[in-house]
């Protein structure tokens, strides 16, 4: 399966360089209310003060060091999320959102978390897990999170890293991100 | 979606679900496929034989000779899956036959990886679901026929001593199996008939549970960060400015009056909401909603307002989304609630804490 893998990288060196472009895409994901949309106005510099829950998804073209970022950021309603798959395809980044103060639906971010990953089409997209919502009192740490999803417990073929954040104040999203964009890009534009 | 899944599954050739009835027939073919694999396998041993002097290299630049090459590999180790499957071969030729199996579906990933710069993308994203299919195919296979040996493949150790390390890996788990232990949260729980009153002070911007209810009044005065709400009935919820979201899950027979930057309500039945909120508030699975301006005073009420930049009126407590009622027209699922109905304003202002 390793081999596999590997070979799934050739393939999409092969198609980066082909199409000559540094662009990243970034799928963004989580059950509704983890903050989704808000951290991707706020790395964006946008107005965060009034936002609805997403109905369908949005896509937010971002130029982030010399990388051109597509993020696309799809509603987590129960309802939408069987149409998550319909973005899977040729996905570089997977930024999976957790309200950190929710703890009554942990169990299903972990269910929701644990179907994503079963998914073919994103074996080999690196994972960024944002532990958002740190700055509400009650929160649970990054540290916590990472035990509550079993984190550990992945398959050690996935690039993937636990970062707290709160898109009410920004912290941490540049961290992650940061992570993120280097992790692609060492995989992607290796050949730079 | 699931039926679409399961449609695509059972029209998709697939030698391996046989009818019993059709058995008898499917040997033959079988057979057939067998001997026409054998033909093949000489045929690409010469091949192979020609590439190592390079003269022909593997890619040949043209969709239809590597999709041609391609489904014929792919028949080819379809069949030897069915030939392990039906135990055709002798039980000790099963292990090599597997790791056979494996290392064609290998040559075949090589395959595809190897000509993937000329291939149009759909080409490449076919084939490799093809393969991936197969690897399935094989693992499910393997461990029909192998359990002991697939068991004994995947606790392979990568470098460490075997022994100290599936004991490390028992420890490392021992304490998580029984799952992490969730703090509660600060909020109302578990009450019947009770008049339940909470203050926030400004310095406490946490999140607040309200769970398990039956026929209780919540007042919550002062601004709080985040608000869960959940299984209540016949219940009256009224809150002071919530800052950041408010999550509504199994409520029936119950009226709320609250404000809010955001507000999500799932499974409500035949409840009224009195709403300022920044954005449009959403309902899934509910029926019988009824929605109305908010109408709440408590003293200081107007200054935490507008403190929470909730003070003016936005008339989005209207604007609501359905999303199980993605249509132009409007959902059967709420209604805005006929102004004789309404409540006129609540006041709490002489709440005793509980």
């Amino acid at each position: 399966m390793l081999f596999g893998r590997e070979q799934m990288g050739l393939l999409s060196i092969i198609r980066k360089i082909k199409r000559k472009e540094k662009e990243i895409r970034i799928l963004m994901v989580g059950l509704d209310n983890s903050g989704k949309t808000t951290i991707v106005l706020r790395i964006n510099g946008e107005d965060t003060s009034v936002v609805s829950p997403t109905l369908g998804f949005n896509i937010k073209t971002i130029t982030y060091q010399k990388y051109t970022l597509n993020i696309w950021d799809v509603g987590g309603q129960k309802t939408i999320r069987s149409y998550w798959r319909n973005y899977f395809e040729q996905t570089d980044g997977l930024v999976w959102v957790v309200d950190s103060s929710d703890l009554r639906r942990l169990d299903d971010c972990k269910m929701e978390l644990d179907n994503l990953l079963k998914e073919e089409r994103l074996s080999g997209s690196s994972l960024l897990i944002l532990a958002n919502k740190q700055d509400i009192k009650g929160a649970l740490t990054p540290e916590e999170i990472a035990k509550v999803l079993n984190l550990e417990a992945m398959d050690k073929t996935r690039h993937w890293e636990i970062v707290g954040c709160s898109a009410y104040t920004g912290d941490g999203l540049l961290e992650g991100f940061d992570w993120l964009v280097q992790d692609i890009a060492s995989r992607i534009y290796v050949l730079d | 979606m699931e039926n679409e899944e399961e449609a695509a599954l059972s029209s998709s050739p697939n030698p391996l679900d046989v009818d019993p009835a059709l058995q008898k027939k499917h040997q033959s073919m079988l057979d057939r496929l067998t001997n026409r694999h054998q033909t093949r396998l000489g045929s690409s041993l010469t091949r192979r034989s020609a590439e190592s002097d390079s003269s022909s290299s593997p890619s040949f630049e043209s969709t239809s000779t590597f999709l041609s090459r391609f489904s014929n590999s792919k028949s080819s180790i379809e069949s030897q899956l069915a030939q392990c499957r039906f135990g055709l071969s002798e039980s000790t030729q099963v292990k090599p036959q597997l790791d056979q199996i494996s290392s064609s579906i290998s040559d075949l990933e090589k395959l595809v990886a190897e000509n993937s710069y000329f291939l149009p993308s759909y080409e490449v994203r076919s084939s490799l679901k093809t393969i991936s299919d197969l690897r399935q195919s094989l693992e499910i296979l393997s461990s029909e026929l192998l359990p002991k040996k697939k068991f004994a493949f995947k606790n392979k150790p990568t470098r460490k001593d075997p022994i100290f390390e599936s004991k490390e890996q028992e420890e490392e788990k021992k304490p998580e199996k029984p799952g992490f232990r969730v703090p509660e949260s600060p909020g109302f729980w578990n009450k019947k008939g009770e008049i339940l009153v909470h203050k926030f002070k400004g310095s406490e911007l946490g999140e607040f549970t309200i769970a398990d209810l039956d026929s209780c009044e919540v007042r919550l005065t002062g601004s709080v960060r985040a608000l869960f709400v959940h299984r209540l009935r016949n219940c009256k919820v009224y809150t002071g400015p919530v800052t950041g979201s408010v999550l509504i899950d199994g409520v029936e027979r119950c009226v709320f009056i609250m404000a809010s930057h955001q507000i999500r309500i799932h499974n409500a039945k035949r409840s009224d909401f009195y709403l300022r909120v920044r954005s449009r508030p959403i309902i899934e699975d509910s029926c019988g909603v009824r929605f109305a301006p908010y109408c709440l005073s408590y003293q200081g009420i107007e200054d935490e307002l507008r403190e929470a930049s909730l003070d003016g009126e936005t008339k989005n407590w209207s604007n609501v989304d359905d999303f199980l009622w993605l249509r132009a027209v409007q959902s059967p699922n709420w209604s805005i609630l006929p102004e004789d109905e309404r409540v006129g304003l609540v006041d709490i202002s002489n709440s005793e804490e509980s």
